[in-house]
């Protein structure tokens, strides 16, 4: 889980949907969240994730490392579907549902800065827990990195190998003990600035404005689009044999994506 | 398995919807109780501890599909109240990495808030009982015990979800009977998956052969498998979040004890002179 790869694509990229205003995202990403919520095939919640993937690989989104985000809750969905499903099918579909609701939250990550997703979070939540939010987004950066470091340090001098395991998780454990006392540290530090720029509580971030009024309502049909389908599928059974021309129109779309993304090199 | 790794749209609405609920006056609660240290302490503090553990969090433990949390250390560190705001917020950065959905974010809120209160009044009591030297003995004895409580907990969450009419079902009212309705209850086949309705009417004759149509109505997720599961792996889990946990505080309580006895929130927060010694 590369938080940094994550943050440079928000903040870095150009693409249209980079420029969309993320409240617009947002709607869009719960949109096809509920899609995913409502879905009851298969085949059409794999025309959803074929779908975002398509839209990824046409914008030219770094698939390389969006994909392994994605497909991580698969694993767990996996061993809960072993674990609870009652038969394949079922099953097929939870592990579905787990990748296409981590496609459309990382292709909303990977497009918006942290502090624009959390910026409406605020105004929900008390504000010590929309200004923590921002400072935990401030510190894992802090924290990942020298992380990276202190383990690398270990493996360095401790000479951690797979023959002396204990030794190993000993330097280890006792890095992660490292880790939380310069944590502590850290927020020791960002006190002391608060308290010297006379923080008081309510940490302000300004929404971004869209740049990409035509992104913004592909966003947003796009997501309706998503949740319309599930819907008739669900609702609608004479159509329900037919889920199979979703999940082609899909494939196809991800195959002209694929094209696009390259030509637009 | 300490949080709920359930995919979205597997648990019923009235479950997840209720779970966000809670999880929202909770985190109303903690900030009020919480930040009575004030938001300039808490704050950085709050953020610092929730990135430890997205951090811990990130580390994979793939083949039992298990990776450290360190919530109890969080629990000891922060408290149950500013530990509840530091679940919140892990919860949600991690859903928004794709690791855990977005619906389960308040379920899993609370598993995580309950797992660092549990943690962190078991660490307190046991502390108390045996004295400060066996600190790191008694936090891996607690993390233990929290994971056990908190390993039952969610499988009583896949029960519940599990036990009504709302098996398997997708979240979604049904808007011609304004019920949670199973959309599989005719089985999977019955939506026409793979076939027309011939092969619908084949697959429920022969689903529902010997069988009245409210036992075939009733599959559901099977919590006796999804506990067996979760109880086999479980503890190989908390024995290296015990092992983990017991040496991370034992080793903070060797450098600096009062993170550990009185909590990072403790009146006076910065280490004392004499403090790296140990206290004990």
């Amino acid at each position: 889980m590369d938080v940094t790869a994550v943050d440079r694509s928000a903040v870095t990229g150009v693409s249209p949907l980079h420029r969309a205003a993320p409240g617009t995202k947002l709607v869009a990403a719960g949109l096809v969240m509920a899609a995913v919520v409502m879905a009851t095939d298969p085949l059409v919640i794999a025309a959803v994730a074929l779908a975002l993937v398509a839209v990824a690989a046409s914008l030219r989104l770094p698939l390389k490392e969006m994909l392994p985000l994605a497909l991580y809750p698969a694993v767990f969905a996996v061993v809960f579907a072993f674990a609870a499903a009652p038969g394949p099918v079922t099953g097929a579909l939870i592990v579905l549902k787990a990748v296409t609701a981590a496609l459309a939250v990382v292709v909303l990550m990977f497009t918006t800065p942290y502090p624009q997703v959390f910026a409406p979070l605020q105004r929900i939540t008390p504000t010590l827990v929309g200004d923590a939010l921002l400072m935990t987004y401030r510190s894992l950066f802090i924290l990942a990195e020298k992380s990276a470091d202190l383990l690398r340090a270990v493996r360095l001098r401790a000479g951690i190998s797979a023959r002396q395991p204990i030794r190993g998780a000993r330097a280890t454990t006792r890095a992660l003990g490292g880790l939380l006392l310069y944590s502590f540290d850290l927020s020791q530090r960002e006190y002391d600035i608060l308290r010297l720029r006379g923080y008081e509580g309510g940490l302000k971030v300004t929404p971004k404005v869209s740049t990409a009024p035509a992104a913004d309502v592909a966003a947003i049909v796009f997501g309706a689009a998503a949740l319309a389908l599930t819907l008739v599928f669900r609702f609608s059974p004479p159509l329900a044999g037919y889920a199979w021309i979703a999940a082609t129109a899909a494939l196809a779309a991800l195959i002209l994506g694929v094209l696009l993304g390259r030509r637009s090199r | 398995m300490s949080h709920i790794h359930i995919p979205d749209g597997v648990l019923p609405v009235w479950l997840w919807v209720g779970g966000w609920a809670l999880a929202l006056g909770l985190i109303t609660l903690a900030a009020r109780f919480g930040g009575r240290a004030g938001a300039r302490r808490a704050v950085p503090l709050i953020g610092a501890v929730s990135a430890l553990v997205l951090v811990a969090m990130s580390s994979e433990i793939v083949p039992i599909a298990y990776h450290i949390n360190l919530t109890v250390v969080a629990g000891v560190l922060l408290g149950p109240w500013l530990g509840a705001i530091s679940a919140f917020i892990v919860v949600l950065v991690l859903a928004l990495l794709g690791h855990g959905g977005i619906t389960v974010v308040g379920l899993n809120t609370l598993m995580i808030a309950a797992e660092m209160a549990i943690g962190w009044a078991l660490v307190r009591g046991g502390v108390r009982l045996l004295g400060r030297t066996r600190v790191g003995a008694v936090s891996g004895v607690a993390t233990v015990l929290t994971l056990a409580i908190t390993t039952s907990l969610l499988v009583g969450i896949v029960a519940l979800a599990g036990t009504g009419g709302a098996v398997r079902e997708t979240g979604a009212l049904d808007p011609e009977t304004l019920e949670f309705r199973d959309p599989f209850s005719d089985g999977v086949f019955s939506l026409g998956l793979l076939g027309g309705e011939h092969e619908h009417e084949a697959e429920a004759d022969v689903d529902h052969e010997g069988e009245t149509a409210e036992e075939t109505s009733e599959p559901g997720l099977n919590v006796g498998r999804f506990a067996a599961v979760v109880f086999t792996l479980g503890p190989i889990g908390w024995a290296l979040e015990a092992l983990v946990t017991a040496a991370i505080i034992g080793y903070v309580a060797r450098v600096r004890p009062s993170l550990v006895f009185e909590g990072a929130l403790a009146a006076d927060h910065r280490p004392r002179y004499g403090d790296e010694q140990g206290g004990h």
